[in-house]
């Protein structure tokens, strides 16, 4: 007996299927091996590969002098990758969950984001801080957190955030030939782990060798004409989900993939809301004060004429994310707000 | 004609289940030896399965269904 | 029981007379150099005091009584050496060879300073001589990992001093770099200018024990504490410390009893010390003069003489920041990103 009908159509010549998470390692080891000053440490980034499978079988290829464990020891470690950037090398510094920023703020918004600046620029900090953000399976309030408003927020840093293998793997070759700090921020849920809800975006062709996707470019991953939905990392996919059930329904919804926030990209922005004149936000961080609001007044700034109906914001509400799966459930901007989000600004 | 069997990878139960979590390749498509087949879980245990030798795959389960270890998942002509 | 702080040889062997006058000339240009700052930051802040007013604005911090770490510790130094210091910074810019100009310049907040005005007294960077500094407590010390880690990576002997002050060893961030760093046996020099007061409080206060020495033992890393800010038994301890970075065998803990002539910032009124009017009298300066004249290294004409280069260097870099131009308030973005 065979499977006769695959949901995976054959990969084309010059690519291979991945996850994202083995998308964001394959632009690591490629990487690693154009540039000897290229290393990756972090917590369980070794043997065990990263807790989010960030670093998979990079130990096993370069040695533990260029992927290496450290001690629990946020500050220490993140600002040793400040001063290693300073005299010329390319670290990559994992914070293993961003929920942890607390520990070691000051390394990265004073020091990491700050230094080239207050140098007038005769320092540079060429570095790369990966960090797993998201929700969605029950991590509760301290490990499901986004907070990529935050890190946007504070300036001196670049902020990326993939939603799937290619840019996943184009994002990280960027990231590291950025003379500038990038906060590399993955979902847990767009990594396509084996031990997390299946996700079918979480796999897709990605091209072999090295390719760079451009850090401050939005994306239209959907296109459409009666409203705009703007939105970034696992909240994508749930955005197409729901734009696919409303196409039947006859609304055709345009979806916009941020994929970096520092840079933003406000001219993908404004481009497609003057043509829908209706826009839906999708933020899975907290949302008063961050994203959403910034996407809001990117609109407003230039002309509040462009809207023909308020803007829908579907975000976390500013409430620590719930333990228990119904209550955390209700709180993340699934596909059945996203939906209930369009038709609002459609149906006006 | 090669069986590709879910790898044995619990410690308790010879019979365990898991699941074949991804597949990186469509039915009938040609691969290369050692080229990456799937990704499988049982337990806490996630485990890459390569492709014992070049040839046509074709796929014998579905991704996220129970299947016991050691039960071909794929066949390689 | 208490633990007693590890200490040096109680007789140190003195250097030789070349290096006895460069290190009285450091400390001597350092001090004229607070001394010009000190006047030039209170010249335009009245009536009364206005922090944000003047040709120097801001925060001001001044290391006068503290020279003698500097002094003693960058004279094991290469320019190729990195030398990461505090909100205090502007003796150890000095001896580890900072240029002057920039330097004054970007303290007066100039276009033509080391960081184009944008960084001041607490952020100054010259990375020829891979000098920078930290307005944050402590921070300072886990990018000097960083810099030790590369120098290694290099292949080089190149070594990085991490000054702190002695109430950042109660800080998070001091403990993981002293632990990471004996981990990874990095070529680091941490110094502790034990200056007895975190602002207004007390070191007997504030840390649980007797001297931050000890916490070397916590991290099984080889620690010393210098007790009478003594300019040469900082050089010798110093020169074991380097040696052993520049050797691979790993970080040393030196901690140095100094001395904060003036208050921790200008416009500290100083209330919350007793000893105010004694202080002056334990200025290190004279007494290492005095000590040199009695080796017959220095004698009155030399002392003149290296006053006025210091007051002559020192001018020029004083009339260097006055003429440069101002930064253009129109790029005041600038230098965000590279």
């Amino acid at each position: 007996m065979t499977i006769t009908e695959s949901s995976v159509a054959p990969t084309p010549h010059g690519s291979h299927r991945l996850t994202t998470a083995k998308a964001m390692v394959e632009a690591i080891e490629l990487e690693m091996e154009r540039d000897p000053s290229v290393f990756y440490l972090g917590e369980d980034v070794g043997p065990y590969g990263g807790i989010f499978s960030s670093t998979t079988g990079l130990q096993e290829r370069f040695g533990p002098s260029r992927v290496i464990d450290t001690p629990i020891s946020e500050s220490a470690f993140i600002g040793l990758a400040i001063g290693a950037a300073v005299e010329g090398m390319r670290p990559i510094a994992e914070l293993m969950f961003a929920d942890f920023m607390g520990v070691c703020l000051d390394q990265i918004y004073n020091h990491m984001a700050k230094i080239h600046f207050e140098s007038g620029g005769n320092v540079k900090v060429p570095m790369v801080l990966t960090t797993a953000v998201g929700g969605g399976y029950s991590d509760a309030a301290q490990h499901s957190q986004c907070l990529w408003g935050t890190f946007a927020h504070l300036p001196g840093m670049k902020v990326v955030v993939p939603s799937n293998p290619y840019d996943a793997k184009g994002l990280m070759t960027s990231a590291i030939r950025d003379d500038n700090p990038v906060v590399y921020m993955f979902h847990k849920g767009v990594m396509g782990l084996p031990w997390m809800v299946r996700n079918p975006r979480a796999t897709a062709d990605v091209p072999d060798g090295s390719y760079t996707v451009p850090i401050g470019q939005a994306k239209v991953v959907r296109p459409g004409t009666d409203a705009t939905v703007v939105t970034l990392s696992l909240s994508v996919h749930h955005a197409l989900d729901a734009a696919d059930t409303l196409a039947a329904q006859g609304v055709e919804v345009e979806v916009i993939d941020l994929r970096s926030l520092v840079p933003l990209d406000r001219r993908t922005i404004l481009e497609s809301v003057s043509k829908t004149g209706r826009l839906v936000v999708v933020d899975e961080d907290y949302q008063s004060f961050g994203l959403s609001g910034e996407v809001a007044a990117t609109v407003t700034d230039v002309d509040p004429g462009l809207l023909r109906a308020p803007i829908a914001r579907i975000a976390n509400p500013d409430v620590p994310v719930p333990y228990a799966r119904l209550l955390e459930h209700a709180v993340l901007p699934r596909q059945h707000r996203i939906e209930e989000g369009i038709r609002r600004v459609v149906y006006r | 004609m090669t069986e590709v069997a879910f790898p044995a990878l619990s410690k308790e139960s010879a019979t365990a289940e898991g699941v074949v979590a991804t597949w990186f390749v469509a039915d009938g498509e040609a691969v290369e030896g050692d080229q990456l087949l799937a990704e499988v879980q049982v337990d806490k245990v996630a485990a890459e399965v390569p492709a014992p030798h070049a040839g046509v795959v074709h796929l014998l389960v579905e991704e996220d269904t129970a299947v016991t270890q050691g039960t071909p998942i794929a066949r390689i002509d | 029981m208490t633990t007693t702080a590890p200490q040096g040889p109680s007789v140190i062997t003195p250097p030789d007379a070349a290096t006895r006058l460069e290190l009285y000339r450091t400390m001597v240009l350092a001090r004229t150099f607070e001394e010009a700052i000190l006047r030039e930051y209170h010249a335009d802040k009245g009536p009364g005091f206005d922090i944000g007013k003047g040709l120097v604005p801001g925060e001001m911090h001044l290391a006068a009584g503290q020279e003698p770490v500097a002094a003693g510790v960058c004279a094991h130094l290469t320019p190729d050496d990195a030398v990461t210091a505090t909100h205090r910074p502007h003796h150890f810019a000095i001896a580890h060879g900072v240029d002057l100009d920039r330097m004054t310049a970007e303290i007066f907040g100039r276009e033509s300073g080391l960081g184009h005005g944008r960084g001041g007294h607490m952020h100054l960077f010259d990375p020829a001589v891979h000098f920078s500094c930290s307005g944050i407590i402590a921070e300072g010390y886990p990018p000097a990992l960083g810099q030790a880690f590369a120098f290694r990576h290099q292949g080089t002997d190149r070594v990085a001093v991490a000054v702190t002050g002695e109430g950042a060893a109660n800080q998070g961030a001091f403990h993981e770099s002293l632990n990471l760093a004996a981990l990874w046996k990095l070529p680091v020099v941490f110094v502790i200018e034990d200056n007895d007061w975190g602002i207004s409080v007390p070191r007997a206060a504030s840390t649980a024990v007797a001297s931050n020495a000890v916490r070397g033992a916590a991290y099984d890393m080889p620690a010393e504490r210098i007790e009478d800010n003594a300019v040469e038994a900082v050089y010798d301890a110093a020169g074991r410390a380097v040696a052993r970075a520049r050797a691979g065998e790993g970080p040393t803990l030196l901690e140095v009893h100094t001395l904060r002539l003036w208050g921790h910032f200008e416009g500290d009124a100083q209330g919350y010390r007793p000893d105010l009017t004694d202080v002056p009298g334990h200025d290190p300066i004279p007494t290492y003069e005095q000590t040199l004249r009695e080796a017959d290294v220095l004698d009155d004409a030399l002392v003149s003489r290296v006053a006025q280069e210091a007051l002559a260097r020192v001018d020029r870099a004083i009339a260097f920041a006055k003429q440069s131009p101002l930064p253009d308030p129109s790029d005041a973005t600038a230098y965000v990103f590279s």
